[in-house]
């Protein structure tokens, strides 16, 4: 999927990052998947049946809105595991205080930065493909977004949930879009973060807090 | 010419990093090395000289193109430039051994450059046939050669040795290197600068977004483009076996 060059190639990656960024997380508020085999398949179902029914629920404002999707993606993921894994090797030399302080900034700056492009993707479908056991209580099930106004050669883009635990106690940890994994891409980017600021996680959750106030009061960039 | 001005630069980064590398804190020097990024401080400066070329030039000329130039006539622009790189990934489709697919870039080129009169319409999608693209760093890739310490190009953004090389080989496989033209570099870089506002043009909002949701937007862009082209040389595969161990 990329270009011949490497500018086309990095422009392609922002394309795909968007996906991920995006289309990946609002993926869960949009149209129901047509099959559901394992117990791990039917869990995304049902809470992409359930986020598309808060995206279209146009009888509460924007606001609202906004407040009960951000309930919903409480309880489908595991933001505290998620955000101690984008701290990385950092996380071994934080206090227990300092990595709470670092999950409620990470939540705060994950919940600024998609949650305003949420209704962008609401015209789109996501069709559960199937599902593959890593391990025990370890699943990634797979999924194709399909987006009627994409180009007529865009290839369908794939949205894989890394689902983990079990029936009944499922959490979403992470999703890849398009092969870029956003739990990843968040890990690379805050430890390379902490290398130029000393490694201070302080400095890290002020600067996350900081950057979602930003987003939240202006909707521009910092 | 992409190909060169890469090597250029990456002699010229060989040069300077050890300079450049030796002044780093500890933490920042490990850090740098586990993403293999040794030219760390000189890529941020040639990334922070890129973004500034986006933003004054890039970006303002890319949005008069979309607020002048009616959107039927930029996707022509586009699917003709589309169609003349699909020699490249015919010829990368064969190195691979992935006839299937060489097949299927041949009947683009084909369908598209006739029926498509010379490849302004893409008809071939509207046909079913598949598009896809493939370049020579991921054909090096595929055989197994590693992207190399990580490195961005004054104009040209992400470009590992690997890339590097590929660019330069892609240069002898494009037929377009030997067509005779009067001043040929000047095609050269008007093709250059088309396809440049062309991709700009068609991922503004997508741009903003990736820039809005960095709190370091050169590290997750160097994230993702690796993560981009180690996807692609899956051919898009999952890989299950190598996710985050949470």
């Amino acid at each position: 999927m990329s270009r011949p060059d490497p500018f086309s190639a990095r422009l392609a990656a922002v394309r795909a990052f968007v996906a991920a960024a995006l289309i990946g997380v609002a993926a869960v508020f949009v149209a129901a998947p047509a099959r559901a085999a394992t117990p791990a398949e039917t869990f995304v179902q049902t809470n992409v049946d359930k986020g598309m029914q808060i995206l279209n629920d146009h009888g509460v404002s924007t606001a609202q809105r906004n407040t009960q999707f951000r309930a919903f993606l409480l309880t489908l993921t595991d933001l505290k595991r998620i955000a101690l894994y984008t701290l990385g090797p950092a996380r071994r030399g934080a206090t227990p205080a300092e990595q709470d302080a670092f999950v409620e900034a990470f939540k705060d700056f994950a919940f600024a930065v998609y949650g305003t492009e949420f209704a962008k993707y609401s015209g789109q479908t996501l069709k559960v493909t199937g599902s593959i056991q890593r391990s025990d209580g370890d699943y990634v099930v797979t999924t194709v977004l399909v987006d009627p106004n994409a180009p007529k050669n865009q290839e369908p883009i794939e949205v894989d949930f890394r689902v983990i635990g079990t029936e009944g106690k499922f959490f979403v940890t992470d999703i890849t879009v398009a092969g870029l994994d956003l739990a990843i891409t968040e890990q690379d980017q805050f430890s390379s973060y902490l290398a130029q600021h000393d490694n201070d996680i302080k400095t890290l959750t002020t600067d996350l807090h900081q950057h979602a106030e930003h987003i939240r009061s202006t909707g521009q960039l910092q | 010419m992409r190909g060169l001005s890469g090597l250029f630069v990456l002699a010229c980064g060989l040069a300077l990093a050890g300079c450049a590398s030796s002044e780093e804190p500890p933490a920042q020097a490990s850090v740098a090395e586990a993403a293999n990024d040794p030219f760390e401080p000189m890529n941020r400066k040639i990334f922070d000289m890129n973004e500034g070329f986006d933003k004054v030039v890039l970006l303002p000329v890319a949005q008069v193109y979309v607020d002048v130039v009616p959107e039927p006539a930029r996707d022509s622009v586009h699917n003709f430039l589309e169609n003349l790189n699909l020699p490249i990934t015919f010829a990368n489709d064969l190195l691979q051994g992935e006839m299937t697919r060489a097949g299927q870039t041949l009947g683009r080129f084909t369908v598209n450059t006739t029926v498509g009169v010379g490849g302004l319409f893409d008809i071939a999608s509207d046909w079913g046939i598949p598009d896809h693209q493939e370049d020579f760093g991921l054909t090096l890739g595929k055989w197994g050669v590693g992207e190399g310490p990580y490195l961005v190009v004054p104009f040209f953004g992400p470009d590992p040795p690997r890339d590097v090389t590929g660019q330069v080989v892609d240069i002898f496989l494009d037929p377009t290197t030997y067509v005779h033209i009067d001043h040929h570099i000047y095609w050269s870089a008007a093709r250059e600068v088309a396809e440049a506002i062309d991709l700009r043009s068609r991922n503004i909002d997508n741009i903003e977004s990736i820039e809005r949701s960095s709190v370091d937007y050169y590290a997750s862009l160097r994230s993702l483009y690796r993560q981009l082209r180690n996807n692609d040389i899956r051919d898009g595969k999952p890989d299950v076996a190598d996710l985050p161990n949470f």
